[in-house]
């Protein structure tokens, strides 16, 4: 089995509020002091792999596009248990948005040693669109599991467990095929064993860029427009509840509450 | 007989067959050397250590605590029951190795004043405080029975009665000697004249009662011996032996000084078995006196969680012991070592077992908050924090195995260079609006730089510390400046945890931060950050000069640098003595002397070396408590119990720890709960501002520094 991971590295989304910043120029949030993590999602379906990896053996690839800080997630990736990073890495990249991002990635799908299943995060936790995964699947023309956190069996097809409001679906998915990942108890990603990292220090890096996947600048630059982008500024409002006695107070509040759909 | 004749005795008078002796002697060599070697076969698995640097350091302590017991006698009657039978023991042996000297080797020793002043009258003394020793630990042993003495109560049994009997035995056959041979010099055994007069008296006239009895106590005391000695390996007597080894081969780093591990091209990372703990490790749990003086002291077992120090260091010894004692023939296994529990496994499973999961439970090892209570108070010097540590070195970096919330601290030291996490807080908000603090990156080198701390700098509540030192300080005049977003935690959190290698990552951060900043004097409020600072960078190659605040502070007012207003409201105060700060690193007096510059000082029952932790230690901040098993409560009672309104802290983690507890501590009182406060913000709440305002100190005084 070989599977594929996607994983995308974005501004640490735990920085205090009071340091997140908009270049109002770019359009893009500004790094700051702010460490540069795996995104969330992308952990979970790191996990989601490795647990297969060592229940049906095979191998873990993971695949990053990014700047050149990217070797830092990949070596995470690796410490926690993938076997071969890939780093696309090309100046024309600096722009793209998600559907070059797909075009990239899925180029760089192709061109791996027969992937039999591709995993995404659900969602990237910096834009939150859940567009990439979705476009690699149709770029590669496989078929997507979505919301998947956990998969079974060892070979094609291969059970992925989907969420559900309520539950879980199983779904049986003829390999290859494509899966995004959704948080779950069953994949909270594992803490690298110290050794595990250094040894991932040790290992190599392919990397490629553009050209080395078939592709022009052109094909991947941007087809959506950020038009505006900012910190929202929260309010803060203050009423106060009148009443005469305690009794009525907690009844005005509970009116108000109840007209502002909280209750 | 001739007045004077050359004061002596016979060695071995009114008995035949003496070659018996050594027929019986030689089983009883066998054993304790067999014994004996088992145990010490045990200690050559450890990796090798050095621990003969310093020799005569190491010889001084070992007098202090091993021959005039200095460190057992911190517990009064114990210790003094314990060194009256332990010399009594010495010097018995002494008396049997002259006798020896005298008809085996055929020195002439047993006569004259040797004789009369050692050989009788001295060991006839100790003898006798020995028995008062002896009849006093069983006493407390069987009738009062503390809790900390629960272990080996058969076995220590054997021993203590055995050891009575042989003395009781030892005097009646020197008091029938004397009255049969009508000694000239017989008093001056006193002991041992008195029980002769007393046989006597109890009718034992004829002199061929007394012959007869004197040969069946005399072969009666040497099976005694004899036996005693045989089985001293196997028992917890062995730490007469082993605790001399202990104390010679202790640990003389400071203690907030972890030992150091190398990490890349290490074989194993921490100690998974016992052959992965240094040869002293093993040589300490052969040492264990089973005092219970740790389990005591130790907070962690106070409130119910599974660590218990003793246990912990007899549990290591057990599994050594099935260990060192598998090549015996099962036959001969229980008739050897009675009382001693037998592993069954195979001498290279035991050795290879992992000792977490098998004979110590990872709770266990994840309920120490480092306090360092149990080493300080141990009297043959067991290392037991190093121990927990290097476990959970293994467990950590080698299997990843942690709960997730400390995990979640872990990943935030890596992620963002500090555990706290989902603070709001960033390292510069708490000085934004204090036109006197700034960075060093404005400032350029200065006299001091502040070192903040991630858990003063992250937490609202805890940056109020920061404030009020900021404000002493520059009342003060004192030139500082803070490394604000450049400075990343010390790595302590991490180091306790066990994960080492994350530890030298933000150590070298900070040591080449620092170093490029041309920082030498340091302060810091954070009695964590001081240990590491202090004692921890320099084997990395960061040297500094490191004062805690509260020294600092003190050495201010004694300057009269900083104008009280006078005694605060809410006085008394009683003070919480930070484990890094007291335990570790001796600073008990700076603390408070702020105390009583502020108001009435009431200590609570547990302070200074004896202070009770707070709970956050060794990274238990980070973890969860069950229910009823918050150290932070317990310690809160304590604080509750003095009455006093104002709790001081010196530490960050002290004061959130405590404010929490005091909550709780008080709603079980039904009482209000008293303020818990750093001493900076005591101290800055007393400030004469107006004095300040006025220009302080007066000109006269000779002005202040620039
Ligand atoms: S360091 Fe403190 S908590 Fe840990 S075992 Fe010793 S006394 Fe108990
Ligand atoms: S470890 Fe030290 S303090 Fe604890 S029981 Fe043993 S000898 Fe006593």
């Amino acid at each position: 089995m070989h599977v594929v991971v996607c994983i995308k590295q974005i501004l640490d989304p735990e920085i205090p509020p009071r340091e997140f910043q908009v270049d109002p120029q770019t359009k893009r949030a500004v790094r700051g002091r702010a460490s540069l993590v795996i995104s969330p999602f992308d952990l979970n379906a790191l996990e989601v792999a490795v647990q297969l990896k060592e229940r049906a053996g095979g191998r873990v690839t993971v695949v990053s596009l990014g700047g050149e800080e990217t070797p830092e997630a990949l070596r995470r990736a690796l410490a926690m248990g993938a076997d071969e990073a890939v780093w696309i890495r090309d100046g024309a990249l600096e722009a793209t948005d998600a559907s070059g991002t797909a075009r990239c990635l899925a180029a760089a799908i192709a061109k791996l040693d027969e992937p039999d299943l591709v995993l995404f995060g659900r969602q990237a936790g910096d834009w939150d669109q859940g567009l990439v995964g979705p476009m690699v699947a149709e770029a590669l023309g496989w078929p997507l599991v979505t919301n998947v956190f956990q998969t079974r069996g060892e070979n094609s097809p291969l059970e992925l467990l989907q969420q559900a409001e309520g539950g879980y679906r199983v779904v049986a998915a003829t390999l290859p095929a494509a899966a995004t990942i959704t948080n779950h108890e069953a994949n909270v990603a594992r803490l690298p064993k110290v050794r595990e990292i250094m040894l991932a220090n040790r290992k190599p890096i392919t990397q490629w860029s553009l050209g080395d996947l078939g592709l022009a600048a052109d094909e991947v630059a941007p087809r959506v427009v950020v038009e505006a982008l900012a910190v929202p500024v929260p309010e803060g409002h203050c009423t106060f509840i009148e009443g005469e006695t305690a009794q009525e107070k907690a009844q005005n509040l509970a009116r108000a509450l109840r007209e502002l759909k909280v209750i | 007989m001739d007045p004077m004749a050359t004061p002596t005795r016979e060695v071995f008078w009114n008995i035949e067959h003496t070659w018996l002796v050594y027929v019986l002697l030689y089983p009883t060599a066998i054993a304790f050397v067999y014994g004996l070697g088992r145990r010490v076969e045990g200690w050559f698995m450890g990796k090798p250590q050095i621990r003969w640097d310093r020799p005569w350091l190491r010889l001084k302590l070992f007098l202090r605590d091993g021959l005039a017991q200095a460190q057992v006698l911190r517990e009064r009657r114990a210790g003094l029951a314990h060194l009256a039978f332990s010399w009594g023991f010495l010097v018995l042996t002494l008396a049997t190795v002259a006798v020896f000297l005298q008809h085996d080797l055929g020195i002439p020793i047993l006569s004259g004043n040797f004789y009369l002043y050692f050989q009788s009258l001295v060991v006839d003394l100790f003898g006798f405080a020995a028995i008062i020793g002896v009849v006093y630990v069983l006493y407390q042993r069987y009738v009062v029975r503390p809790p900390r003495l629960t272990h080996g109560v058969f076995s220590d049994g054997v021993l203590l009665v055995g050891f009575l009997v042989a003395l009781i035995q030892g005097y009646v056959v020197e008091g029938l000697r004397i009255v049969a041979t009508q000694d000239p010099w017989g008093i001056w055994s006193p002991v041992g004249y008195a029980t002769g007069q007393l046989l006597v008296a109890l009718g034992v006239r004829e002199l061929p009662l007394q012959l007869a009895l004197h040969r069946f106590f005399w072969w009666t005391h040497l099976v005694t011996a004899f036996a005693g000695n045989a089985y001293l390996p196997y028992s917890k007597a062995m730490h007469l032996l082993v605790a001399p080894l202990s104390l010679f081969f202790r640990e003389l780093e400071p203690a907030g000084r972890l030992r150091p591990m190398e990490i890349e091209g290490a074989e194993r990372l921490g100690v998974k078995a016992l052959s992965d703990f240094t040869w002293k490790d093993l040589l300490d749990l052969d040492a264990c006196t089973e005092c219970g003086r740790c389990q005591e002291v130790c907070p962690a077992h106070a409130v119910g969680k599974p660590l218990n120090p003793k246990t912990f260091i007899l549990d290591l010894q057990r599994q050594m012991a099935g260990l060192a004692r598998e090549e015996v023939t099962p036959a001969v296994r229980p008739a050897l070592a009675p009382g001693v529990q037998v592993a069954a496994a195979t001498l290279a499973e035991d050795a290879a077992l992992e000792i977490v999961g098998h004979s110590i439970d990872p709770e266990v090892i994840w309920s120490c908050t480092t306090c360092n209570a149990c080493v300080e108070v141990c009297p043959v010097e067991i290392e037991h924090v190093a121990k927990i540590i290097d476990l959970r070195r293994y467990q950590v970096m080698e299997e990843a195995a942690i709960d997730e919330t400390p995990q979640q601290a872990l990943q935030g030291l890596e992620d963002r260079a500090h555990p706290f996490r989902g603070t709001q807080a960033s390292r510069a908000d708490w000085y934004q609006d204090l036109p006197y603090v700034k960075t060093l990156a404005e400032t350029g080198p200065v006299d001091y730089l502040y070192w903040v701390g991630c858990a003063v700098a992250l937490n609202e509540r805890t940056q109020r510390t920061a404030r009020a030192l900021a404000r002493i300080l520059h009342a003060a005049g004192i030139d500082f400046a803070v490394l604000g977003e450049e400075e990343v935690c010390t790595g302590d959190p991490a180091r306790r945890m066990g994960n080492e290698y994350l530890f030298e990552l933000l150590a070298r951060q900070n040591i080449d931060t620092l170093q490029r900043s041309q920082v030498t004097r340091i302060i810091t409020t954070c009695p964590h950050c001081y240990n590491t600072l202090k004692n921890e960078y320099g084997a990395l190659g960061g040297l500094f000069q490191v004062v805690h605040h509260t020294e600092l502070i003190e050495e201010l007012l004694a300057q009269g640098r900083l104008p009280l207003k006078g005694p605060v409201d809410r006085s008394p105060i009683t003070l919480h003595d930070p484990c890094y700060l007291g335990r570790y690193n001796g600073v008990y007096q700076a603390p408070r002397q702020l105390v009583d510059a502020l108001g009435e000082r009431v200590e609570m029952e547990r302070s200074r070396a004896r202070s009770f932790c707070c709970g956050a230690g060794g990274g238990r901040y980070f973890m969860d408590d069950r229910p009823g098993q918050r150290v932070n409560v317990e310690r809160s009672r304590q604080a509750l119990a003095t009455g006093a309104p104002t709790v001081a802290t010196a530490c960050p983690f002290c004061t959130l720890m405590l404010e929490d507890g005091v909550r709780t501590a008080a709603r079980e009182a039904g009482r209000e709960a008293p303020e818990v406060k750093d001493l900076a913000e005591l101290v800055a709440e007393a400030l004469d501002e107006e004095a300040l305002a006025a220009g302080w100190p007066p000109e006269e005084a000779g002005g202040r520094r620039a």
